[in-house]
């Protein structure tokens, strides 16, 4: 028997209670206005304070038994022990949860790593298609056309790889040195590479990098990443996705400029070029840092030293490359986006009058 | 034991509210919730913080019993799934709509509905923090008695949706927009069967206001004289032109120091002030309540969260709900008497999950 207080849930008042053993293996609660015999399976502990062990029903809200501490022996066998992290780690233990847990997330962080390139190609490209035409739709105002430009660029993807046949290469009007994949297997070069690169030779580096991205559906793997890293909520999750997809970037470009350099050397035309492009970009990354303005190619790829060096090794001395594009083609390639200028100049002035 | 019956018990010098907690006894609490917050890749954090809760609120005695928290893990996990897909399912409609807009031509009805976006975002944010606010005193027990709110909150956040948009647009209306909500949001509340009544006033915070602006500004013209009035090479040492730089590089290193004055202590000046305010003009049933941390006290208590994070490399967030709710707690008064035989259940009904909105939006509640 012991001594303890009692609150009844139905107001503030602290009442004075004497608590035995009850019917049952119950707990009996008598107090000034009544007695209540409490069955083991309503009883659930609440909280150890240093003075005391409190109780609640499991029916009644607010309804709270406060016992001073140290419970009686002859109730202490009748009162519930408490929980402690909440009801499913409790029932496996601490050590035992953390070892799940260690494991469950070492398959899921395994899964969001793997599922994207397993997954990747059961995507319909008719999905992929219908977003990469909505980001087109925004950009394709600003789109450079001529048939002879059109044409060089073709004839450059074909020789690369039989199948760029179906890949939409589009040049666009924007002042960025830049090329990118976009879903639904679409290429956008951006004017200023053109205008910066020294050689068609370089220009070909650079597609055929793309050009793999399309064919490895690097796009709608990383599509399914973002989605599937932005399942892991919280602010600790946010910065594992932040790293973990950096990584999965850097790891997607090593394996397109890999095949890149494959295509270059299948089409006879010299990586050195490419390497030589790299090698601008560096000493560009060198005066200006990383964040300069315009040098976009930088931020989204691997450092341009390390891809200067990987095209530097695959070429080979003594062997005759032959030329991307013919000087004409070369010519009506970079000047693509001319008319487009010229037309736009003509527009203003016309609206000038 | 005591019978309280037929008598009030009153809020007695120093404090009404005492924090009895001790960092010791928290450790292993937190060091288990960070583990098993960690190994399950975040998703522990809601039983983490009931937990947490729980401790803190049985470590913080009112008059003479402690409170208690009676919210679970598993209803904030619910509420915040509910609050995720509700969220997720009007931002996707959003972007969706947009994209649509925006091909199909209509791309100034595009940008209007990203404006558009903006006073709903308010209005989401208002409904989370009420909603948290009747979530906590409904999970809230002293004596056995909860508190509550009647109030589903919906006008509370249209009246926030608004009111937030015209502070941000006109700074010198910021104060009354932040205590006018504050104070609609807690004469909403409920404890037991009183109301919880509050009237803070915005004149104060709005002189409170103006002075920091002042403040600011007289900073920034103070750095900017000292760059321009004095010669560098006076002010260290006329006979040595050598040292002319000497100036620039103790200017360059004050800039830091201003910066941080700037954004980090200037707007705690004006935040202390308007908790404060908020607090002292708080009232349920006979018990007036207030609050005393002023600047210096909010000052010391990031500077102790900064040391303590980067002290044990980011561990230490594990500590930051103790050490915030205990100073909270530290800082807390109360007066007045409580009458036990009239504090009855609350009638308000409890709401089924946690602040789920809240979480999901990422927004602390104070």
């Amino acid at each position: 028997m012991a001594d303890g207080w009692l609150y009844d849930g139905q107001s503030a008042l602290r009442h004075a209670a004497q608590v035995e053993p009850g019917a049952d293996g119950g707990l009996r609660v008598t107090w000034e206005f009544g007695e209540l015999t409490v069955p083991r399976s309503q009883l659930v502990h609440i909280d150890s304070r240093p003075d005391a062990e409190i109780y609640g029903h499991a029916e009644l809200s607010g309804w709270r038994l406060g016992l001073p501490r140290p419970v009686p022996g002859d109730l202490a066998g009748l009162l519930p022990t408490s929980a402690r992290y909440g009801g499913w780690v409790d029932r496996l233990g601490l050590g035992k949860t953390v070892a799940i847990g260690v494991a469950v997330s070492a398959v899921v962080i395994f899964g969001i790593i793997q599922i994207p390139e397993v997954a990747a190609p059961y995507v319909p490209l008719s999905w992929e298609r219908k977003m990469g035409d909505a980001m087109m739709a925004q950009l394709g105002e600003r789109s450079c056309r001529t048939p002879a430009g059109e044409a060089a660029l073709k004839r450059l993807a074909t020789s690369l790889s039989p199948d760029a046949a179906g890949i939409d290469i589009e040049v666009l009007d924007i002042p960025v040195v830049n090329a990118a994949a976009l879903p639904g297997g679409r290429i956008v070069i951006f004017r200023e590479l053109l205008k910066d690169a020294k050689s068609p030779d370089e220009v070909a580096g650079v597609l055929a990098h793309e050009i793999a991205h399309v064919r490895e559906r690097h796009v709608t793997e990383s599509l399914i990443r973002e989605f599937g890293l932005s399942v892991i909520g919280g602010n600790a999750g946010a910065t594992v996705t932040g790293v973990m997809s950096a990584g999965f970037t850097r790891g997607a470009e090593r394996e397109a400029d890999g095949e890149a350099a494959r295509m270059l050397d299948h089409a006879n035309i010299s990586p050195a070029a490419t390497a030589g492009f790299f090698k601008r970009l560096a000493e560009q990354e060198k005066r200006f840092g990383r964040v300069a303005e315009g040098l976009s190619y930088v931020s989204t790829h691997p450092l341009s030293g390390e891809r200067q060096a990987m095209f530097e090794s695959r070429a080979q001395k003594g062997r005759t490359y032959r030329p991307a594009l013919t000087p004409g083609e070369w010519q009506a390639l970079v000047g693509i986006c001319n008319s487009r200028a010229k037309r736009l100049e003509q527009e203003r002035g016309s609206a000038d009058d | 034991m005591n019978d309280m019956r037929g008598t009030g018990v009153t809020g007695a010098a120093p404090s009404a509210f005492e924090f009895t907690g001790t960092w010791r006894e928290f450790l292993p609490i937190a060091a288990t919730n960070l583990l098993l917050t960690l190994v399950t890749l975040g998703f522990y954090r809601f039983w983490a913080k009931a937990r947490e809760r729980r401790y803190l609120w049985s470590r913080t005695r009112f008059i003479d019993d402690h409170l208690e928290w009676t919210g679970s893990g598993k209803e904030m996990f619910i509420g915040f799934i509910l609050a995720f897909l509700i969220l997720g399912t009007l931002g996707l409609l959003v972007f969706g709509l947009f994209i649509l807009l925006s091909n199909i031509g209509l791309g100034w009805v595009a940008v209007l509905l990203a404006l558009g976006a903006y006073p709903v975002s308010f209005y989401v944010v208002g409904l989370a923090r009420f909603r948290a606010l009747r979530y906590r005193l409904s999970r809230t027990l002293w004596h056995g008695i909860r508190g509550g709110s009647e109030d589903q909150g919906f006008r509370y956040a249209l009246t926030s949706a608004w009111m937030t948009l015209v502070g941000a647009m006109a700074f010198f209306l910021l104060p009354w927009s932040m205590i006018t909500l504050w104070n609609e949001r807690w004469n909403a509340m409920s404890f037991g069967p009183h109301r919880f009544s509050a009237y803070g006033a915005a004149g104060p915070l709005l002189v409170r206001l103006l002075l920091s602006i002042g403040l600011g500004i007289g900073l920034i013209i103070v750095l900017a004289l000292l760059a321009v009035a004095l010669p560098f090479d006076d002010l260290f040492s006329r006979t040595d032109p050598g040292r002319d730089g000497v100036t620039g590089v103790v200017l360059l290193l004050l800039l830091p120091l201003v910066l941080l004055i700037i954004f980090a202590v200037i707007p705690i000046f004006y935040y202390a002030a308007f908790v404060r305010e908020g607090i002292n003009k708080l009232f349920l049933g006979d018990v007036d309540f207030g609050f005393s941390a002023r600047t210096y006290h909010w000052l010391r208590l990031y500077a102790g969260d900064v040391l303590l994070v980067v002290g044990t490399l980011g561990l230490g967030i594990a500590f930051l709900g103790y050490r915030h709710w205990s100073f909270f707690v530290r800082h807390l008064e109360a007066y007045g008497e409580v009458d036990l035989d009239t504090l009855l259940q609350s009638e308000t009904r409890a709401p089924r999950q946690g602040e789920g909105l809240l979480d999901a939006l990422d927004i602390g509640a104070l």
